[in-house]
């Protein structure tokens, strides 16, 4: 047993970097990179910048509330006030001071962590409830305080600049957005990988300990304050990247880059994400992007669909997408995954179905209450007809119900098969 | 001194609606160690509520009935959404309650849309009740008074008085015995959250004339509650009384009494820069008391964090 | 006599008027292994939680080596070499085993808020809770979850943990609660393990493992040190005799 236990010591520590822990930061510099090339278009690129900058923020923001368990209200604090330091020392560029683009990040960075640092100083005494609240005072404070100092902050319109007055990094100036894209790839890549890496720090580990059992920890000889601190100001620091790299993309800082709907959103996107995992705010920054600027071209109502999304998550999968895609990391080991496909596959029509038809009501209310000026027409995928009757809302909810129907037929099976892949058998 | 005394009591006014929320909220989070985000979004709710029963019964029905429907609703959501995510712990339960927050707002968008909505004081109530050397004071406000002061009796009342109270009063000192009550601890629950619910949608009834009902009216208020109990002191009724009618007082009389900067760095002997629009220190010259308002609960917050953690009469660290 | 590893000085606490430790004078020499006993409600959790900063005391001391910690706070307590554990078992249940006792090791190792150091890549730290790991009989469960381990090696992971940091100074508080009699066993054997050439202080309900343990017993009654001997002394003292079974016998009465 015990020369097991060596082997398994020295296969875990011998070699520094190994191919398996490698493979997914090459292969998804490799992606990244090659992204371009699929989608050219310039608004395609700003989604896909934006999506690298909500990135960034919701791990960061994770950093907080996944790993150190610290419920945040105010976190756009952060990131706000790093884009809007680094605004203005990208304006100081203009003015002649010596600063490539690529490194404005971490000027933005040091910002906000000298503010996570000061406030960090009296909201981080306590977690739960009571750190939520003063994150959420202080974040409605500086929001308030942006329309009041007019020379920092701008007022209404906010601040902006001009990212190509820069010296040149060879030979790049930083006015196409492709070349933009590139360095926010950049430092995505560069700020994911420290942020990983610090997870696996004995302070980071720490952070766990004290979000589980902070008394624990305290008998350990860890200040919990102290944690949390430390915890909050790296944070701060990838929040005010964050906060740069939406400076360099957009150019234009504003009241909405602090202010609570925004510290609010990164919360949702977290947390639909999975807050459990590292990758869990990953994923929820792409679907969110992806449903604010594809379903927003769509739909007024998208703000409504995800609030039921996180609604319907905290209640019934609180782990997030990260915990349904790792709940199915047992059947794979079992080798039972296949078990899977048909029910999946089965369900996966009429679950759609009664999506899009439960939608379709929605949608069909929205116009009949707020058609504008008499317009009647209306156009659902791709079907146009008149809302102002009952036989388009009377369709959808048959289709809806009839797909519900199938759906709870279906779960039994689904159920059986589930428990069939997780179950080993006997002496596997 | 006439304006003075107008302005304290309208800061009453304001301090008495801010305590009807703190005080649901304080009677929710002590039992239930729940501090439920959403509360404000009851308070909008109830104003919605009640402009809806308005138009077909008139001002007096709804008072009566749309604070029953808030507390209906929010029963049904501590017992089919918040009981659910208990198991989890209160952080997850802040986040659903979050969540709920904004669900109400979207929702609410979805029916009445997002331009303010008519709902004024009813008729009978439409007059000046007395003027202070001219400053009349209208009778909704001292309609408004008598409510806030009618449920704050109540609850007093109840809390000392009666069986229940003495439970919760109990449970609010000692979270923990709440379970060895011999009470229905679930069914308590429900209807604490529903009865706080109900008093946050009785308070959006009768502020809505005077406030407006638009869908951002629960952002507006819902910062400034939690702010408010955090100075009072989580989990104390007092404390949620005192800091009520403290921000109350602070803001009204911030947007009263227009000092403006200038004045004040003038008397103090400075003189201002000519050029004052390109100047660095142009915000420390034409900052005004009114515009401080509204960052000022969120100062003293501050303040009072640094100096006292526990909050202005809280005696629970956590 | 040289200085007592841990000494306490008239100490008292109130919870508002219920006055639960009245006056408590203690000397534990170092190496000692010196147990705690008493009626149900004497005060011992509350003699523990004092002595390790979770409260801090109406009045009186308590010093370390000396060292006077009174009102220090948990974590500075325990960065001067005192380890506790606690009555209802507190570890880390989302961790692994491996990781509970590795939490134990990083303040004392010398890594504290370190950011600059990879932990898996620390091969002393690795080593020494890899050690301890099998010294409590765990190195199997080693990579499962703290949370689903049976409570019989929840409570050996618990002594694992307070031991892990080095302490020389251990508060074991009730660590044979609920467990069985060749559980209690093997958990006496680790203790006495565990503890060798450190200061050992030690609640227990169980007098087999008391009399089996210690090199010297206080018996605690109503927030008071009545007797404070060796344990041929303490078993033979009428006044623990009458304390007891009057305690217990009031206890039935209830």
């Amino acid at each position: 047993m015990s020369i097991a236990s060596k082997t398994r010591l020295t296969a875990g520590t011998a070699r520094l970097i190994t191919l398996s822990s490698t493979m997914p930061w090459a292969f998804a510099m490799l992606f990244l990179l090659c992204l371009p090339f699929v989608f050219q278009t310039s608004s395609a690129l700003t989604i896909m910048n934006q999506m690298a900058i909500t990135i960034v923020f919701a791990l960061s923001y994770n950093m907080l509330l996944g790993q150190g368990g610290m419920l945040s209200f105010g976190h756009a604090v952060y990131m706000g006030l790093g884009g809007f330091f680094a605004m203005h020392v990208m304006n100081m560029v203009e003015d002649g001071l010596w600063l490539p683009l690529p490194l404005l990040p971490i000027v933005g960075g040091l910002f906000g962590l000298l503010f996570a640092f000061i406030i960090g100083s009296f909201s981080t005494r306590r977690a739960g409830t009571v750190f939520a609240m003063i994150s959420l005072g202080v974040g409605e404070l500086i929001a308030a305080c942006s329309v009041i100092l007019v020379v920092f902050f701008g007022g209404e319109e906010g601040i902006s600049g001009d990212r190509t007055m820069g010296p040149p990094v060879f030979g790049y100036e930083f006015l196409s957005q492709q070349e933009v894209y590139y360095l926010t790839v950049f430092w995505l890549l560069l700020a994911t990988l420290l942020m990983y890496l610090f997870s696996r720090t004995p302070i980071g580990r720490i952070a766990n300990a004290v979000r589980d059992n902070e008394e624990r920890a305290e008998f350990l000889g860890y200040s919990q304050r102290n944690v949390r601190w430390i915890s909050f100001c790296a944070s701060g620091f990838f929040a005010g990247v964050a906060g740069s790299l939406f400076a360099i993309n957009f150019e234009i800082l504003t009241e909405e880059n602090l202010n609570l709907a925004t510290s609010g959103s990164i919360l949702l996107v977290t947390f639909i994400g999975g807050v459990g995992f590292f990758v869990g705010p990953i994923i929820g920054a792409i679907v969110f992007t992806f449903l604010q600027t594809v379903l927003g071209l769509h739909t007024e109502l998208w703000a409504l669909y995800l609030g039921i999304l996180f609604v319907g998550c905290v209640m019934f999968f609180p782990s997030g997408f990260a915990g349904l895609i790792a709940m199915h990391r047992r059947p794979l080991a079992l080798g039972k995954l296949n078990l899977l496909f048909k029910p999946y596959l089965k369900v996966a029509l009429p679950a759609i179905t009664s999506v899009l038809s439960l939608a379709a009501i929605l949608e069909i209310l929205f116009h009949k209450r707020h058609g504008y000026g008499g317009d009647h027409e209306m156009v659902l995928y791709g079907i146009s007809f008149d809302s102002t009757g009952y036989h388009a809302l009377v369709m959808a909810a048959a289709i809806a119900a009839v797909s519900l129907f199938l759906v709870f037929r279906l779960l039994p099976e689904i159920r059986a098969a589930w428990d069939n892949a997780n179950h080993a058998e006997a002496q596997a | 001194m006439a304006l003075f005394l107008v302005n304290v009591l309208d800061g009453f006014v304001t301090g008495l609606l801010l305590f009807m929320l703190c005080s649901g909220l304080t009677l929710i989070f002590s039992m239930m160690g729940v501090l439920n985000f959403a509360h404000a979004s009851f308070y909008m709710l109830g104003a919605y509520f009640a402009y809806q029963i308005s138009l077909v019964t008139g001002f007096w029905a709804g008072l009566l009935i749309a604070p029953l429907i808030v507390g209906v609703i929010g029963a049904l959501v501590e017992r089919y959404g918040l009981r659910r995510v208990h198991k989890y712990g209160h952080v997850p339960e802040l986040i659903f309650t979050f969540g709920l927050a904004l669900l109400i707002e979207e929702t609410i968008q979805f029916f009445w849309g997002k331009s303010q909505l008519p709902f004024s004081e009813p008729a009978a109530l439409d007059f000046a009740a007395f003027s202070i050397a001219g400053n009349a004071f209208p009778a909704y406000k001292v309609f408004m008074i008598a409510v806030a002061m009618g449920i704050f009796l109540t609850l007093l009342y109840i809390l000392t008085k009666t069986r229940i109270g003495m439970t919760i009063q109990a449970a609010l000192s000692y979270p923990e015995t709440v379970q060895n009550l011999g009470h229905n601890v679930p069914l308590v629950f429900m209807c604490v959250f529903g009865v706080g619910t109900a008093m946050a949608g009785l308070a959006g009834v009768i502020a809505g004339p005077v406030l407006g009902v638009f869908p951002g009216m629960a952002v507006q208020l819902g910062s400034i509650v939690f702010v408010t109990i955090v100075i009072g002191g989580l989990g104390s009724l007092w404390g949620a009384l005192v800091a009520s009618l403290i921000i109350g007082w602070m803001q009204t009389f911030a947007t009263a009494y227009n000092v403006t900067a200038e004045q004040v760095l003038t008397a103090m002997g400075f003189t201002k820069p000519e050029l004052i629009w390109d100047h660095p220190l142009q915000d420390l010259w034409t900052l005004t008391l009114p515009q401080l308002g509204p960052i000022l609960p969120y100062l003293l917050m501050i303040i009072v964090l640094v100096l006292r953690p526990q909050g202005l009469m809280g005696n629970r660290e956590s | 006599m040289s200085v007592p590893a841990i000494e306490l000085r008239n100490l008292e606490k109130s919870f508002g008027l219920a006055k639960i430790i009245q006056g408590v004078n203690l000397q534990i020499a170092k190496g000692e292994r010196h147990a705690v006993i008493g009626p149900n409600g004497a005060g011992k959790s509350t003699l523990f939680n004092l002595i390790t900063g979770r409260f801090a005391p109406t009045s009186g001391g308590v010093f370390l080596h000396g060292e006077d910690v009174t009102g220090m706070k948990p974590f500075e307590i325990n960065r001067r070499g005192l380890s506790r554990s606690f009555q209802i078992t507190n570890i880390f249940p989302n961790m692994t085993v491996f990781e509970n006792i590795r939490c134990g090791l990083l303040w004392t190792m010398g890594y504290r808020y370190s950011f600059w150091h990879m932990i898996g890549r620390q091969q002393d730290v690795t080593e020494k809770a890899e050690e301890i790991l099998a010294q409590i009989n765990l190195t199997q469960r080693r990579n499962e979850l703290a949370g689903t381990l049976a409570y019989a090696e929840q409570r050996a992971l618990e002594i694992g943990i307070t031991i892990a940091g080095g302490a020389d100074i251990i508060l074991l508080d009730e660590p044979c609660a609920g467990m069985s009699h060749s559980e209690t066993d093997l958990i006496v054997d680790l203790i006495r393990n565990v503890t060798e050439d450190k200061t050992l202080l030690i609640v227990e309900h169980d007098m087999g493992v008391i009399f089996d343990l210690a090199d010297k017993i206080s018996v605690l009654v109503y927030g008071e040190v009545i007797e404070s001997s060796t344990p041929d002394v303490v078993r033979a003292s009428a006044k623990v005799k009458e304390a007891y079974l009057g305690a217990s016998l009031e206890e039935e009465a209830v």
